[in-house]
């Protein structure tokens, strides 16, 4: 059956490259003759804010540029506190992608609020929907830095899960990067799919 | 699947690169404005994608108007671009164009906070609409975005008014689907029909029958803008841009903007006036919903403004009584329309604890070493509308007060007089804040015999937007070396006393700066430079860590406010204290906090 169109929350800290991920990713759908509308909420202008794209691709015209909670298909994101900020967002069988990247909180920080007692990559595995967990720190590799790349990983392994095509894919990041960066983002892009294959069996 | 115009192309666009490109369709001549989140690409896009328009950053929002006023009453379209609490700042210049003859289309474009995305204001730039009696659009996509810029153009020079669009950071920061005439080419349009376009008092004595209003050299200047508003707020009823669409019966809305698409998405089945216009009010179309519904609704982001001005049309319309505003609601989500509108609505809730992110300076920022020595000499401090105001925030708690842009030197002078210069009160200003508005207050504290102390920041940009060129950049749309303003050698000729220049990271320097200037008994300035870390990408140093072994976990450094230095749980579940050695630029601020020599390279 042909796929009439998903909704995706994209969430993760300033810095990480989620502006990037949903561009390449309306890439492919536009490609595709997709109707799209993309909303990136993003906090003050400094570094280690909250960022969160809604990302709704369609058949038909699209509407609300926010998509309701409990309507996300697939909520990808590349920091764990970000994740848990929007699981209750999730349709019963919607899917999680998270990196178990942190970055602390300042509030946590300075002790103006105290953290949550469990783990937090725990509280994710333990919700209801599937979940595909990601470690940075075990897929390191000397050929591109995973701490920068995290959106072009998530986008193999997203691009992986769904069965699309990964050449279609990786031609849309040679054609939107600066060519210096061309390299080292076919090396994350491929990690990806490595790190996908292994885990969607 | 979308239907392909065979003229025209689709294209993703934001909201703000749609006003551009509306912007250009419409022949415009000349763009002006300053910086304010959620706007400031309207004017980056407009700058990089048509270069035939003149653009430029003005000091301030004041000034960008008055630059556009001109250009219109050459002939030739123009607009300014700024945020709405930067329309605070040019409200009078605003004041000044409305009701007055306007010859080139005149269009100011305002982004609302809707929601304080992206800030901390909760301002509605439709109230301008009503205290000026000026026209006020607003879309609800980027196809809108682009059609309603050009329609904009048409108003303002059909009726004889300035006109606002209204923007706020949802349609700014969301991508749809724009249809580009790739054939559209670039055609300035100049029209002059006035000689002359006076602020509208004149007219106004005109109006009142004075003997002799007759005469020619009178009428030439009179301007019947009741009348346009008139003309416009009957003609309104057939503008395309305002749609009924009669459904069911039950309920009836009245929305504009982005709302508009939660209450299609949320009720398809009801009958819905969706206001392009939402300023005059096209009473017939409104009445006509009315008389179609049960129940009638108004669905508006911001103040309850167009539920107040069709309840002065004695038409009954529920509204904030449902949907309460500011505080129990930032903005319209489909999940409130929902859950106060259809029956059975499931409720989500968010997970318990999930901690908030506060604000945090970029680690290396020089604000943070301002706000580090402030901190460590209790010294009492005035911020500004900068990066730096981080630094008010509880844990920093380097300010005690914080107000508009540019008022810190002001804010501190009026400290200072009033409590007889006995506790030398700082002002702290960055170097867009000091050219916006702040330079005023430093001539006024001069030349009113202040001693005051203002710290001016200067990293060569207007950070806290991205990196826009101010007065003292070495870069900018129309950038020359020789134009280039000085900070120092202005503090000089206002008459500043003492003036000293310090580069942020010798921390010890700028203590003692910071420190003589406070004492003197004199006014005085210390300028701060450092370029902005993240506008121009400073080579990074080596990161500093923290060794656990001499760690008291005092905290010192954490409340130094930086990105880098974060407290976590180790892998024995024991708190640490570590620096994130992606994030660390290595300025080593952190390693002169600590008491214990722990933070160390």
């Amino acid at each position: 059956m042909q796929d009439t169109g998903k909704n995706l929350i994209i969430a993760g800290v300033g810095g990480q490259g989620i502006l990037l991920f949903s561009n390449l990713l309306s890439k492919y759908y536009m490609k595709l003759g997709y109707e799209l509308k993309i909303s990136d909420v993003i906090g003050l202008g400094q570094r280690g804010g909250g960022v969160e794209s809604h990302f709704r691709y369609s058949t038909k015209p699209v509407l609300s540029p926010f998509i309701k909670a409990g309507d996300v298909d697939f909520l990808l994101s590349f920091e764990q506190t970000e994740t848990l900020r929007y699981l209750h967002c999730l349709k019963e069988d919607g899917i999680v992608f998270s990196s178990t990247f942190e970055l602390s909180t300042s509030s946590v920080n300075t002790r103006l609020e105290k953290d949550m007692p469990e783990s937090k990559t725990e509280l994710i595995k333990q919700s209801k929907n599937k979940t595909f967990i990601i470690n940075p720190d075990e897929n390191k590799s000397t050929e591109f830095d995973i701490s920068k790349m995290m959106n072009i990983v998530m986008l193999a392994i997203y691009a992986e899960f769904r069965g699309y095509e990964h050449d279609e894919m990786l031609q849309i990041v040679r054609e939107s990067v600066p060519e210096k960066f061309v390299q080292g983002n076919i090396k994350a892009y491929e990690k990806g799919i490595e790190i996908a294959r292994a885990e969607i069996k | 699947m979308k239907q392909e115009n065979k003229t025209s192309t689709m294209k993703m666009m934001n909201g703000n690169e749609a006003v551009a490109r509306g912007a250009f369709e419409a022949g415009v001549k000349v763009a002006s404005g300053f910086p304010g989140t959620p706007s400031t690409e309207v004017m980056d896009y407009t700058q990089q994608r048509y270069p035939d328009i003149y653009c430029e950053w003005s000091t301030n929002e004041k000034v960008g108007l008055e630059v556009a006023i001109g250009a219109s009453f050459a002939g030739y379209r123009s607009f300014a671009v700024m945020k709405t609490v930067g329309l605070h700042v040019a409200a009078d210049a605003l004041g000044g164009a409305a009701g007055s003859q306007i010859n080139g289309g005149l269009v100011l474009v305002v982004g609302d906070d809707v929601g304080r995305i992206a800030g901390d204001d909760y301002n509605d730039v439709r109230h301008y609409g009503n205290m000026f009696n000026i026209p006020v659009l607003e879309p609800s996509d980027s196809q809108e975005a682009k059609d309603l810029m050009i329609k904009a153009f048409e108003i303002s020079e059909e009726y004889s008014t300035p006109v606002i669009i209204k923007i706020t950071s949802v349609i700014c920061k969301t991508t749809s689907t724009v249809a580009i005439d790739e054939s559209c080419t670039y055609t300035v349009k100049c029209r002059s029909k006035y000689k002359v376009s006076f602020s509208k008092v004149i007219m106004t004595t005109m109006m009142m029958n004075a003997r002799g209003s007759e005469h020619p050299k009178l009428t030439k200047c009179f301007n019947d803008f009741p009348a346009h508003m008139k003309r416009l707020t009957n003609d309104c009823n057939d503008f395309d841009i305002n749609k009924l669409e009669l459904n069911g019966k039950k309920i009836g809305v009245i929305t504009a903007g982005t709302p508009y698409y939660y209450t299609k998405e949320v009720l398809p089945d009801a009958s819905i006036l969706k206001l392009g216009l939402v300023m005059p009010l096209p009473e017939k179309l409104i009445r006509e919903l009315a008389a179609h519904v049960d129940k009638l609704y108004v669905i508006e982001d911001g103040h309850d403004l167009l539920e107040k001005n069709i309840k002065d049309l004695g038409i009954a319309v529920i509204g904030k009584e449902l949907f309460p505003k500011f505080p129990e609601m930032m903005r319209f989500t489909p999940d409130i329309i929902e859950e106060k509108l259809v029956p059975n609505a499931p409720k989500r809730t968010i997970i318990d604890g999930i901690p908030f992110r506060l604000p945090v300076s970029c680690a290396g920022c020089s604000h943070l070493f301002i706000s580090e020595i402030l901190r460590k000499h209790k010294i009492k401090a005035a911020a500004d509308v900068t990066c730096g105001l981080i630094g008010c925030f509880p844990h920093m708690e380097s300010y005690s007060l914080q107000k508009c842009m540019g008022s810190s030197i002001a804010l501190a002078h009026g400290y200072n007089v009033a409590t007889d210069h006995k506790e030398n009160f700082v002002a702290m200003i960055g170097d867009g804040g000091f050219w916006a508005t702040g330079i005023n207050g430093l001539m006024n504290l001069i030349f009113n015999d202040s001693q005051s102390t203002t710290i001016i920041v200067d990293n060569s940009c207007l950070a806290m937007t991205g990196g826009q060129h101010i007065a003292s950049s070495e870069f900018g749309f129309n950038y020359k070396p020789e134009n280039k303003l000085e900070i120092t050698k202005v503090c000089e000729a206002i008459g500043v006393k003492d003036i000293v220049t310090v580069d942020a990271y010798e921390f010890e320097n700028l203590e003692n700066a910071i420190l003589n200037a406070v004492n003197a008994n004199t006014n005085s300035v210390v300028i701060v430079k450092k370029p902005c870390v993240t506008k121009f990408k400073l080579p990074k140093s080596d990161p500093y860590c923290i060794d656990q072994d001499l760690c008291t976990q005092c905290r010192k450094c954490i409340n130094i406010g930086c990105l880098a230095i974060e407290s976590k749980k180790g892998k024995d579940g024991k708190v640490e204290i570590v620096i994130n050695e992606d994030l660390c630029v290595g300025c080593g601020l952190c390693s002169t906090a600590c008491k214990f020599d722990a933070i160390k390279l």
